[in-house]
C-alpha cells in the first residue's frame, strides 16, 4: 500500500446539486479499488486560467489515501469515465501534511456548510454594456476614442512630408 | 561602451531558494505565478536565481498547476 495525493476537478453542477455526493463519487471510486481515504476535503472553488470541458469554474477536491499500485491504472480509467470529474491529478506521497486531518474531519461534522459555488456564466453581453453616464459623452454620437486628436507639432511635420 | 543590448543588465533574480527547504508546491499558485512572464512562459533561470534542482521543481509544479487550471498554459 502506498500513499498518494489525489487532486480531483469537480464539476460544479454536481457540487451544487449536492456535495456530499460529488464527494462520494471519488471516494466510492478510491474504495471500489482497495484504496484506504485517510483524508479528503473541499480545497477551493475557483475560477480556471482556462476553460476545462467548456466550464469556467469549478471545485477542488482534494485527498489522501493509501493505494495498492497496482490499482492506479483501473482508477483513472474510471476516473475518465466519470462525467463529475473534470480533471484528476495523482501523486505519490511522503506523508499526509500537518493540519489535512482536521480539516477533513471538519467538513465531516454536523455543522459545517460547503459553501456553494457561484454561478458559471458571466452575464452574456457584458463587454457590449453601455458604460457609465458620467464616462459617456452626453451629446457625440462617435465615442471618444473615434475623437480628432489635435495635431501636434510633429504629426505636421510628419504630414508634410 | 554599451550598445544598447548587450550592455543592458538583467534584473536581479527573483527569488533565492535553499534545496533543502520544502519542494514546491503546485497548489501554492500565488508563488508559482511569480515565476511566469505575463505571457505565462516559465521564466529562466538566469531570472529565477533558482539551482537546477530547484528549477526543475518548479517546472514540474507549475506543469501540474497548468493540468488542473490553476494557472493557464497562454496568457
Amino acid at each position: 500500500m502506498n500513499l498518494y495525493e489525489g487532486m480531483f476537478l469537480l464539476d460544479n453542477h454536481a457540487v451544487r446539486a449536492d456535495w456530499g455526493r460529488a464527494k462520494g463519487a471519488v471516494t466510492e471510486t478510491l474504495a471500489k479499488h482497495g484504496a484506504e481515504v485517510v483524508s479528503a476535503r473541499r480545497w477551493d472553488e475557483r475560477k480556471l486560467a482556462y476553460p476545462i470541458g467548456g466550464k469556467k469554474r469549478a471545485t477542488y477536491l482534494l485527498t489522501y489515501y493509501q493505494a495498492p499500485f497496482d490499482s492506479v491504472a483501473a482508477l483513472r480509467r474510471d476516473l475518465e469515465l466519470d462525467e463529475r470529474v473534470l480533471r484528476y491529478l495523482i501523486l505519490n506521497a511522503d506523508s499526509v501534511p500537518e493540519g489535512e486531518l482536521e480539516k477533513s474531519q471538519a467538513e465531516l461534522e454536523a455543522g459545517f456548510a460547503v459553501p456553494p459555488p457561484p454561478a458559471d456564466e458571466e452575464p452574456a453581453g457584458r463587454a457590449h454594456e453601455e458604460p457609465p453616464a458620467e464616462v459617456a459623452p452626453a451629446e457625440d454620437e462617435e465615442p471618444a476614442a473615434a475623437q480628432p486628436v489635435p495635431a501636434t507639432a510633429g504629426d505636421e511635420a510628419r504630414e508634410e512630408d | 561602451m554599451a550598445d544598447g543590448f548587450r550592455g543592458r543588465s538583467l534584473p536581479p533574480p527573483i527569488a533565492s531558494r535553499n534545496c533543502d527547504d520544502p519542494p514546491i508546491d503546485y497548489k501554492d499558485v500565488t508563488y508559482l505565478s511569480k515565476f511566469l512572464t505575463p505571457q505565462a512562459q516559465i521564466l529562466s533561470r538566469k531570472r529565477t536565481g533558482f539551482c537546477a534542482q530547484c528549477q526543475r521543481q518548479l517546472k514540474q509544479a507549475i506543469k501540474r498547476a497548468r493540468h488542473l487550471g490553476l494557472l493557464p498554459f497562454v496568457g
